[in-house]
């Protein structure tokens, strides 16, 4: 009987993972670092504001972050390009197998990591699990003092205390484009629409779109510059968001 | 103390009294319970019956429907369209919101009955595109009067009609009952 050790290296399937479908391209070379990406993300998905206190318990709330990083020593800095780091919606994801309440799951149909927001429990296994810790949990139900409740998405869930949550690819705006498609009886155009964080940067640093299809333009992005690089892919988790440096 | 007062329980009198209290607590609970199945009261008590029986369309006031995801309730401009043309408009007592909110310009504030949470994201137009009518949801209007809502509307319900219309089409069934297409 074949045991483990029987398996050469390459014949041994690291993870069952899922072919992508929708796809990004960050450019870190371009990106200055503006965080216009994490305001427009947070009023798209109506990501709530936790307030100085809260925050210093490092449970600030962003679907996109900027995360910044140094090389040498002081004084001798040099701060390495800026990384937009979000939910890279895992072909394999960590995050989903540990949850209880089967509340982080895979959609079929999108291909994307889908949070669940009415069947999440609040146990915060899958941030734990999450190696890129993108995610973040509601605390509590944070005020928005009048007028902001007025700039609420209607088209996105308003999360309650307790619940997980993290970057959808703005799946409302997907929805919408695919429903206008349809409407219009054809298919979804390549640049028809993009997500939040996308539409909102003036370097045109982050590109959106379909990856399993050749032609559109985050495929020709990942060709053209053939040295992205994907973060953490030896866990085998099958990120879908490509990131560049140094072109 | 306690022992007392479970020797007096026991007694007749103690047990009329356990049986009064219990009487109470479930007829506060059947009320309850019917309080949340009556239909909202709405600011015009406007008879849907009589509407449709005029052959006036549910897509005439609720024209959203068809193209969007949210079927809309029709503001007084609409409503005063025809009513303006009719006498009883300006006697009828029933009628007098509608009077005086086209005169002042304050808004009708309808009470939607058929409502979804908001972790549910409902789209009509793909369900009219996909040959739904209106009744197959909303139950038979044209014989209602004040807006009532006959459905349970939860997601059992709404997946039941999902997987029957996807039939043997597997893409379709993936698409239909993934997580991601009401929820997000």
């Amino acid at each position: 009987m074949a045991t483990l050790n029987d398996l050469k290296i390459s014949e041994v399937k690291l993870s069952e993972g899922e072919g992508g479908k929708w796809g990004m391209v960050i450019d870190q070379d371009i990106c200055t670092g503006c965080q216009a990406c994490v305001a427009a993300c947070a009023m798209e998905n109506n990501i709530s504001f936790v307030g100085e206190e809260d925050s210093g318990y490092g449970r600030s709330m962003h679907w996109i972050r900027i995360e910044r990083f140094w090389e040498g020593e002081y004084p001798e800095v040099k701060m390495t390009p800026n990384q937009p780091m979000l939910c890279q919606q895992c072909g394999s994801a960590p995050c989903e197998p540990v949850c209880p309440a089967f509340a982080t799951v895979h959609s079929q149909a999108e291909k994307l990591n889908l949070q669940v927001y009415n069947r999440c429990v609040g146990t915060r296994y899958c941030a734990n699990n999450c190696p890129y810790q993108v995610r973040s949990f509601n605390w509590r139900d944070y005020k928005r003092p009048e007028p902001l409740a007025n700039q609420l998405n209607p088209d996105v869930t308003v999360r309650r205390r307790g619940v997980m949550e993290k970057c959808t690819f703005c799946i409302q705006r997907i929805h919408k484009a695919q429903d206008q498609a349809k409407a219009e009886g054809r298919e979804v155009m390549d640049g028809e629409f993009t997500t939040a964080c996308a539409q909102a940067c003036p370097a045109n640093a982050i590109t959106f779109g379909r990856t399993d299809d050749p032609r559109s333009l985050v495929s020709q992005l990942a060709k053209r510059r053939g040295h992205g690089a994907k973060h953490l892919e030896e866990l085998g988790t099958l990120p879908n968001v490509t990131y560049f440096k140094g072109g | 103390m306690i022992k007392r007062f479970f020797d007096w329980l026991k007694q007749p009198l103690g047990l009329i009294a356990v049986g009064i209290v219990f009487l109470a607590l479930f007829s506060i609970a059947a009320y309850g319970l019917y309080t949340t199945q009556q239909s909202p009261e709405q600011p015009i008590q406007f008879p849907h019956k009589t509407h449709v029986a005029f052959g006036i369309q549910c897509l005439y006031c609720h024209p959203g429907a068809s193209k969007g995801p949210s079927a809309g309730l029709p503001s007084q401009a609409k409503c005063w369209a025809c009513h303006n043309q009719i006498q009883k408009t300006q006697t009828s007592a029933l009628l007098a919101p509608l009077k005086d909110a086209v005169l002042s310009g304050q808004s009708i504030e309808w009470v939607p009955v058929a409502i979804v949470p908001d972790f549910v994201q409902f789209n009509h137009r793909a369900h009219i595109a996909a040959g739904k009518n209106c009744e197959d949801c909303h139950g038979d209007v044209s014989q209602m009067n004040i807006a009532e809502n006959p459905q349970v509307m939860n997601m059992g319900w709404c997946l039941n009609c999902h997987v029957e219309s996807a039939g043997e089409d597997q893409e379709k069934l993936v698409k239909l009952t993934d997580c991601g297409t009401c929820h997000y």
